[in-house]
């Protein structure tokens, strides 16, 4: 299997309903072009692990409908999905179960029928996308929290689907682990892969990612590009959600620059008016 | 008056190499002091050594001398030094009793292990509450919080103790931003009602620009620079010691790499 | 209209062990009444089945013995909170850890529950196959088991170095948060029916009770 180019992937009229009556989702319209590196914000509740959840099938829509590659999921059993649909989660602690690191990323591009050859390396370039390239013997709970969170990414890139979700993935890195992700995600989108991470980090999020979701209670409150959605005129809807907007973003306004959500955006509008 | 480690080395027990070499560090009483540093520096570290909990609950190796207003922890009770020091872990639910059904009684734990008379075990616990501004959370369930409340709930639980000193291995790494917002006001009033000298482990150095007046960068098990906040956080070298600049410093960098003008008055 | 209303409460208690049970008691009652080995006494045929009478002595001896052992941990499970439960073994003298491992066992089962879903989610989005029948069910044990443990036994190093850190450890008795009443009438019951019980023990060993069917 090759690394293949990233896939499609939307929802029409989604809701979700719990089985104990809470409501999680309402009328989510997304459309995600294949290639694109997206971000989903909110604060926790908002319905963002939820909606991820959908993209695989391990939730069900109980309104509307999730297509992923132009195909609805609704019928697709979770394990045949995994081959289009990559999403590390939140907590390593949840995941990780093998005695090597090794093994823990060889589970699921072995699941997917890798084997021989093809495995060995699916498994190596992953490991080394998230330098723990010499840790392969090692066990996966004397790594740190950092680097097991690492770890599961790592897992999930062997697998090489076309569409990988990130959900929360720069929980308790430091500043190294933070440039080891941007750089993961510039290379899944140099692959022309699809990249949708969930994260808390604006900072973050409006330096690496082309457009952002804003949810809240369940529903979609903003869609567009960085500069877009953290234009000042958006900030009050930012904020009754508990978002505070980039710092680029609050220093640019206040300047007069216009919307200006990264370091460089800032930069080049400041030098722009002097 | 102080919680001082002077001269502190740790090793972990069965482990071949040192987690903490040589550290002197001293938080005084009312003074925030942060910590930074990149991550398997040995921060956690430093924070159970500090709490006492390494050695005294997870055995290892002790070199040098830690103390709680001059007297040595070595050879003390964990209980003993847990009402001097309170220490806050990063995972919110982890650290709660998960044994009782309200968050009053979580809170009310700690002074009734301490065995003190029912009336001052009331008092402590509403002083911890309302110390934080969580009283109206005294009838949920601790299972039932959002990470954020949960972590207010472990602080109060500490402070119910009474500790002289609090030392908060990343507190708000778990946490969304509101989450993180509630524990640095936490933390902030904890400061001011209490008195409290507090020691802070931290990947946010915005946060920690607002709360702390002194700063440490712990790396490879070592102090390698002290300092007031304002002095660390400006410091050219923090990239390369794996610590992201606040964003004021960061931007002005950035500005000021591009040969333009940084006005002081942006921050 | 509060006769009502207390046995609708009794039924929504009871109900689960009545579902659990009436299949038990009347596969209990069916196969002794009709195929007690060795019986005498026809009662009624039903088809080649015969019904005897020593059968349905025994059936229903069977019966009573699982319906009273349902009903004691029924009537326990619903009238003890665990919480005073433990409260009150603690001023009774049971020891602060003992005391602390039964709450926490019984607050831990459903956050197991929880975490043990969201495990399984996880291994089936690297493509487990727990959709496919016994053998995908059976293969995906491990991938779950060894998080459930090893999670488990990191949030036990976790939360003993927080209670430590909460002077779980200090010597003498915990201060009691409150006395939970105990009336003349509970007591007696309490002490009247521990006797009833070691009496008819007592009388049944000595074969005193060989009249009872």
């Amino acid at each position: 299997m090759t690394p293949s180019a990233g896939a499609a992937l939307s929802s029409e009229g989604l809701g979700f309903v719990y089985p104990d009556g809470t409501r999680a989702l309402t009328g989510i319209d997304l459309l995600v072009p294949a290639g694109i590196r997206l971000a989903i914000v909110g604060q926790n509740g908002s319905g963002k692990s939820t909606l991820v959840r959908h993209f695989n099938g391990l939730l069900r829509a109980t309104e509307g409908r999730v297509l992923v590659g132009g195909e609805e999921v609704s019928r697709r059993h979770v394990a045949e999905l995994a081959q289009q649909v990559g999403i590390a989660f939140q907590n390593p602690d949840r995941q990780i179960f093998a005695g090597s690191v090794r093994s823990e990323v060889a589970f699921g591009p072995r699941n997917l029928g890798l084997r021989g050859e093809e495995l060995e390396s699916a498994v190596k370039s992953a490991l080394e996308a998230v330098r723990l390239g010499g840790e392969g013997e090692t066990n996966p709970y004397d790594l740190g929290y950092s680097r097991r969170k690492l770890l599961t990414i790592a897992s999930v890139l062997a697998m090489r689907t076309p569409i990988v979700v990130l959900d929360e993935p720069t929980t308790g890195q430091d500043l190294r682990g933070v440039r080891t992700i941007e750089g993961i995600v510039a290379t899944l989108a140099a692959e022309g892969r699809t990249v949708i991470a969930v994260s808390h980090d604006l900072r973050f999020v409006a330096e690496t990612f082309e457009r952002v979701v804003v949810m809240r209670q369940g529903t979609i409150v903003l869609d567009g590009t960085p500069s877009e959605v953290f234009a000042e005129a958006n900030w009050a809807t930012l904020r009754s959600t508990n978002l505070e907007p980039p710092y680029a973003a609050r220093l640019g306004a206040r300047l007069g620059l216009g919307s200006t959500p990264t370091e460089e955006s800032l930069v080049s509008a400041l030098s722009a008016g002097t | 008056m102080s919680l001082r480690l002077e001269g502190v080395g740790y090793r972990y027990a069965g482990s071949a190499t040192d987690a903490l070499i040589d550290v002197d560090l001293a938080i005084e009483p009312g003074e925030v002091v942060g910590v930074c540093g990149p991550n398997a520096g040995g921060k956690s570290t430093l924070c159970l050594v500090a709490g006492g909990l390494a050695p005294l609950t997870i055995g290892g190796q002790l070199r040098g001398r830690v103390s709680i207003d001059g007297s040595a922890t070595a050879g003390a009770k964990q209980y003993e030094v847990a009402q001097r020091v309170g220490i806050l872990f990063q995972e919110p639910q982890a650290q709660l009793s998960d044994s009782v059904p309200t968050v009053w009684e979580e809170v009310a734990f700690g002074p009734r292990n301490l065995s003190l008379p029912l009336d001052e075990v009331v008092a402590r616990t509403w002083g911890a509450l309302e110390a934080l501004d969580i009283a109206d959370l005294c009838e949920r369930d601790p299972g039932r919080l959002s990470g954020g409340q949960a972590q207010l709930v472990a602080l109060a639980s500490v402070l119910a103790l009474q500790p002289a000193y609090l030392v908060l291995d990343e507190p708000t790494s778990q946490l969304d931003p509101e989450g993180t917002r509630l524990v640095a006001e936490a933390l902030a009033r904890a400061a001011a009602v209490t008195g409290a000298g507090i020691l802070v482990v931290e990947h946010k150095t915005d946060l920690l620009a607002r709360l702390c007046a002194r700063l440490a960068i712990v790396e490879a098990g070592r102090i390698v620079k002290q300092g007031t906040a304002v002095t660390m956080l400006g410091l050219p070298e923090l990239d390369e010691l794996g610590v992201s600049p606040p964003e004021t410093v960061r931007l002005r960098r950035a500005v000021e790499a591009t040969g333009g003008h940084w006005d002081p008055s942006w921050t | 209209m509060i006769v009502i209303a207390v046995m609708a409460d009794l039924w929504r208690g009871f109900r689960p062990y009545f579902i659990v049970l009436t299949p038990l008691v009347l596969s209990i009652m069916l196969i002794n009444t009709f195929l007690y080995p060795g019986a005498q006494s026809a009662l009624f045929n039903v088809g080649p089945f015969t019904a005897t009478a020593e059968g349905l002595t025994a059936a229903a001896q069977a019966a009573l013995r699982v319906v009273a052992f349902a009903a004691s941990v029924g009537v326990f499970a619903l009238s003890t909170r665990t919480d005073e439960l433990v409260d009150d073994l603690e001023q009774r003298g049971l020891g602060r850890r003992a005391s602390f491992v039964i709450s926490a066992a019984i607050g831990t089962v459903p956050r197991m529950a929880e975490r043990a879903r969201e495990i399984v989610d996880a291994q089936r989005a690297r493509g487990m196959d727990t959709e496919g029948g016994l053998r995908g069910r059976l293969r995906g044990l491990l991938p779950l088991a060894g998080p459930l443990v090893l999670g488990a036994l990191t949030d036990v190093e976790q939360r003993t170095m927080a209670l430590e850190a909460r002077a779980f450890a200090a010597p003498g008795r915990r201060t009691v948060l409150r006395e939970h009443p105990d009336s003349a009438t509970q007591r007696a019951l309490r002490w009247g029916l521990s006797l009833l019980a070691v009496a008819l023990l007592v009388l049944a060993v000595g074969g005193w009770l060989a009249w009872l069917p």
